[in-house]
């Protein structure tokens, strides 16, 4: 396919030469024919003056003369059209050609100061002295560059902008999620009398389990706090199993949670008090029960 | 016999007269066509110089263009060149 088109190109170039090749060797006929004919106009008339005062047929001289002249006028005109016409699109073709020489040459120049922006773009970018500072990735965050002020720019934003993707319905339950857990914290803490020296960090994403938590767990929630925090929200639904809390976009999502773990940590273990000092009271109850037939 | 030949001399003058007038209106026409012709050509030769002005002008430009790209390069790397030995001088 690419050599039949490379093989017609050099034919149709040969042929378009040949045209042109032809066309301008009638064009130079018909300008010769058109010097030449002024020679033939003055010989002609020679002839007809001669013939007039010679000939004794004089009418018929004029009546050829007449002729003669009618017909040399009309190739005049013709061969004057049709060199007119050649020259006309000969002038037009080379006008079109400068054009199309125009645009490529505006082309040409585009692509000169395209480069020359680049270069300059690229010898500012040299000569300058700029600081690169490290880029982190978005999602995740490191233990200990929380307080850099590059890393902790970096890492804050995820969460401002999930915080301003939450849309109201979401932020109304998740709101009246953390405020029943707040209560239920109040309560539970004013029952076991227990001395929580942190203030109640108001809601991380944190599943409602009876159970206690591993550190392995926690440290992993830590390492990728930012992607956990992330996955929660998106999962976050009124249907889901566990019950979830929202996210406080001001504070550092580690304190949160490690706060959230602390406090978890002590309810438990002031329930489990509560429930020994319970059954201790049961069963001294029961004994004193026991006891009492058996005096009687 | 006179009058007969008044009569055809009277003839042979009008006929003459309308040949004659009939060979004037020929070379007026003639003349008016060749006038006309010359009119076409000098019209010609105008237009064909003026886009002929206007292509020539046109060429200059573009070889100005091109010789403004050319030396483009050359004149950028003898700034940078320049540059550069500037730079390690005050370094």
């Amino acid at each position: 396919m690419e050599g039949a088109s490379l093989s017609s190109g050099p034919q149709e170039a040969s042929t378009y030469d040949e045209i042109s090749m032809q066309q301008s060797l009638i064009f130079s006929d018909s300008l010769q024919d058109l010097k030449n004919l002024r020679a033939q106009l003055y010989s002609a008339a020679e002839h007809f003056e001669l013939s007039y005062t010679n000939d004794n047929h004089k009418q018929t001289v004029v009546d050829t003369l007449k002729d003669f002249a009618v017909r040399a006028l009309v190739n005049t005109v013709d061969h004057l059209g049709s060199v007119s016409y050649r020259v006309n699109g000969l002038l037009n073709e080379k006008v079109e050609e400068v054009s199309e020489t125009e645009f490529r040459i505006g082309c040409m120049e585009q692509r000169v100061r395209m480069c020359q922006e680049y270069m300059d773009h690229e010898g500012l970018g040299e000569q300058s002295i700029t600081i690169t500072a490290p880029k982190y990735h978005k999602r995740y965050m490191l233990k200990g560059n929380l307080s850099n002020s590059g890393g902790g720019a970096k890492v804050a934003k995820p969460y401002q902008e999930f915080d301003r993707e939450l849309d109201n319905h979401d932020r109304q339950i998740i709101h009246a999620a953390s405020m029943k857990r707040r209560e239920k914290s109040s309560s539970s803490r004013r029952k076991t009398h227990s001395l929580s020296p942190s203030p109640r960090p108001q809601g991380f994403y944190f599943t409602e389990s009876e159970g206690p938590i591993s550190p392995f767990s926690a440290s992993r929630a830590l390492v990728r706090s930012g992607s956990l925090a992330h996955r929660t929200t998106i999962n976050a639904s009124p249907f889901s199993s566990g019950r979830r809390f929202p996210l406080e976009p001001q504070k550092s999502a580690s304190m949160r949670f490690y706060g959230d773990m602390e406090e978890e940590r002590e309810v438990e273990h002031n329930r489990g008090r509560s429930k020994r000092f319970l059954r201790a009271l049961l069963s001294r109850g029961r004994s004193v029960k026991h006891r009492q037939p058996l005096s009687t | 016999m006179a009058r007969a030949g008044g009569i055809t001399n009277a003839v042979n003058v009008g006929i003459a007269v309308q040949a004659d007038w009939e060979n004037r209106e020929f070379i007026s026409n003639i003349s008016l066509n060749v006038r006309r012709l010359f009119e076409f050509l000098i019209k010609f030769e105008a237009t064909t110089k003026s886009k002929l002005a206007s292509l020539n002008e046109k060429l200059d430009t573009l070889e100005r263009r091109l010789e403004l790209i050319e030396a483009q390069p050359s004149m950028r790397s003898a700034i940078h060149g320049s540059w550069m030995l500037f730079t390690r001088l005050f370094k």
